[in-house]
């Protein structure tokens, strides 16, 4: 529930609560006024009657009945009350009535007299119409200043909150924050934009030192795989030859981890912002083609299936991508296997058989998680392909049908 | 051909030079923007190999003041074309290739001579070997006139061979040198290890010598020996 719903419900019912206790008491308070009244009314009624009866006189009254009694009653006096037919109105009234026994001059008399609650249905009735009209108007009042609120004063705070959640700190362009002449939403806003430009800060330091790291190991990598290359060019023993070739191994994948770094941290600055018009189909076409041997080598069929598609992105970037995907497919499959690659309805489907993994599909495309214990990739290739969809929009996703480990991307409209 | 390295880390510097020098290009070095600035304006070169940070400059600038005197110069710029920043790139560098380090030397004479064949020299480019013609643009070879028929990558691997004649060629670089580094896994080496004795079955068949020899470990070496 939201803050202003929340306060504007309890605001709301504690109103109703408080309105309907001044209901009651003002409903006992005129009840007890006007009982009152009654009792005074029936009792003067009542005590003329007396003396009329002491003078020896008959009463004959309507709402009066009058007893004679013999000597020994004592003297009574009882309100009570009860409930009469009303031939005229032809329906039960309630009546309110004071019985008595007195002694007079002329003997001892019961004498009943009654008196109806003239306008008091009117006054419950004024009472609970006037608490429920105060309800309704209060209830409305405050779905209006829900609505004024919403715009008005919690206006910045849900544009900051909107501005926020979809900020991302890679993306390098500032957050729109706005003001407000509320003190703490000035105060979250000051708060809020302290945080983003510090991360901001921190996060761009962090990318400029993987670059830089990045660039700063290549230089010495190239030096061991000059030297490397040195020695291999020396007749030397059988078993130092298989040595040196270990040793470019830990240089090739120290390389390909290098690439991949700087790769991710440009991406994660947004440096390919530059789009062009790519053919999908075939820039794919392309790479299926350069890698047909290799696919022949490893006795793995890929059945293509491609249709004309059209993006537009950085050339060099869907490049990568194919390039990830293919070579993930191609290391992912047994000799004899059958490699699935199609285009259709803008979303391209890669396909490869293989055992299920241990780890959960969505885990595959973050950094460094590896699918297998294979000990000859870095586990960078799907996160680079995951960052490439991320900063144009795609959407990529794993799925394991029939066997099959299925990637696929959805490059929307 | 006259060749330049401008390249700030001693140890590489030295190491290219002496490969290239090896592969028959009459090299210079620079260590420095300046040193490599003097020797562009005193001399003229046919390819310049050009590190992108240097002391006391960029190898960008270097670019500039090349291009602004001289065009035919052929560049070849030792860092990734997607890394170097925006404005160097939109400036239009007419820089001819990137090659990213760690390099492999096979693969930076592969190529220094692509450029070379492409735009140094005017006419069309055969490469001789022996009796072996190796036309780069019609893409076709032959022995003595008779053409030998080789699928393109037995036909990238010939050319790459041939350009590192006489050096052991790791099995790696010819890997990347075919299909880009991240196809460098060992899948892939027993790929090339197909390709290679097809293309030497081939070449025996057609000219009598067997050029390609395994060397244990590492990968192959071609010579007429």
């Amino acid at each position: 529930m939201r803050l202003l719903q929340k306060t504007m419900w309890v605001s709301l019912v504690s109103t109703i609560v408080l309105l309907m206790l001044s209901g009651l008491w003002l409903y006992n308070y005129l009840k007890s006024e006007i009982t009152e009244e009654m009792q005074e009314q029936l009792e003067y009624e009542s005590s003329e009657i007396y003396d009329y009866l002491g003078k020896g006189n008959v009463v004959r009254a309507p709402m009066v009945a009058v007893e004679r009694l013999g000597d020994e009653a004592g003297p009574v006096s009882v309100f009570r009350d009860t409930v009469l037919y009303d031939a005229v109105q032809r329906k039960r009234e309630d009546y309110y009535y004071l019985l008595s026994v007195r002694k007079t001059p002329a003997g001892n008399f019961r004498v009943m007299v009654i008196t109806d609650y003239i306008g008091w249905h009117h006054y419950s009735h004024a009472i609970f119409i006037h608490v429920l009209i105060t309800v309704v108007i209060l209830a409305l009042l405050n779905a209006f200043g829900a609505y004024f609120f919403n715009r008005r004063i919690w206006g910045p705070f849900f544009y900051n909150l909107a501005s926020m959640r979809s900020w991302s700190v890679g993306s390098g362009v500032p957050i729109q924050l706005k003001e407000s002449d509320i003190q703490e939403f000035g105060e979250l806003k000051k708060a809020l934009q302290d945080v983003v430009d510090r991360s901001q800060k921190e996060y761009l330091l962090l990318q400029q030192f993987t670059e830089n790291a990045a660039h700063e190991i290549q230089t010495p990598l190239a030096i061991i795989q000059s030297k490397l290359d040195k020695i291999s060019q020396m007749p030397i023993p059988e078993e130092l030859s298989e040595t040196v070739e270990q040793a470019r191994s830990g240089v090739h994948r120290l390389k390909r981890l290098n690439k991949s770094l700087l790769l991710l941290a440009k991406l994660d600055n947004n440096a390919y912002s530059e789009r062009s018009e790519v053919w999908l189909d075939q820039l794919l076409g392309q790479q299926l083609d350069a890698l047909e041997e290799l696919f022949v080598g490893r006795q793995i069929e890929p059945e293509v299936r491609l249709v004309p598609m059209r993006l537009s992105a950085a050339p060099f970037l869907v490049e990568i991508l194919i390039t990830n995907l293919l070579s993930n497919a191609l290391r992912y499959t047994a000799p004899g296997g059958r490699v699935f690659i199609g285009i259709e309805g803008r979303v391209l489907r890669v396909a490869n058989p293989g055992a299920p993994m241990d780890v959960p599909g969505d885990e595959l495309f973050r950094r460094f998680r590896k699918g297998s214990a294979n000990t000859e990739t870095v586990g960078l290739g799907l996160a680079i392909v995951y960052q490439i969809c991320q900063v144009n929009g795609w959407k990529v996703s794993y799925g394991y049908e029939e066997g099959m480990h299925v990637f696929r991307v959805e490059f929307g409209e | 051909m006259k060749l330049l390295i401008v390249e700030d880390e001693s140890l590489l510097r030295e190491d290219m030079s002496g490969y290239l020098t090896e592969r028959g290009f009459d090299c210079e070095t620079a260590a420095d923007y300046r040193e490599g600035y003097r020797r562009i304006t005193e001399s003229k070169y046919d390819i310049i190999v050009l590190d992108i940070t240097l002391p006391g400059g960029t190898g960008i600038d270097l670019l500039r003041k090349l291009r602004t005197s001289s065009l035919s110069t052929a560049v070849l710029i030792l860092s990734a074309k997607d890394s170097l920043p925006d404005k160097m790139k939109g400036f239009g560098l007419g820089a001819d290739d990137y090659l990213t380090k760690p390099f492999y030397m096979e693969e930076l004479t592969a190529r220094l001579n692509a450029i070379l064949r492409r735009r140094v020299t005017p006419v069309r480019q055969v490469t001789r070997f022996d009796g072996l013609e190796i036309d780069v643009d019609a893409r076709s070879v032959s022995f003595q006139q008779k053409p030998i028929t080789l699928t393109k990558k037995e036909f990238e691997l010939l050319l790459f061979f041939i350009d590192n004649a006489g050096r052991v060629v790791s099995k790696r670089a010819i890997v990347e040198h075919l299909w880009g580094d991240e196809f460098g896994g060992s899948d892939s080496m027993d790929t090339i290890y197909v390709h290679t004795m097809n293309l030497r079955k081939k070449l025996i068949a057609h000219t009598g010598t067997d050029y390609i020899k395994t060397v244990y470990g590492t990968g192959y070496k071609w010579s007429n020996q």
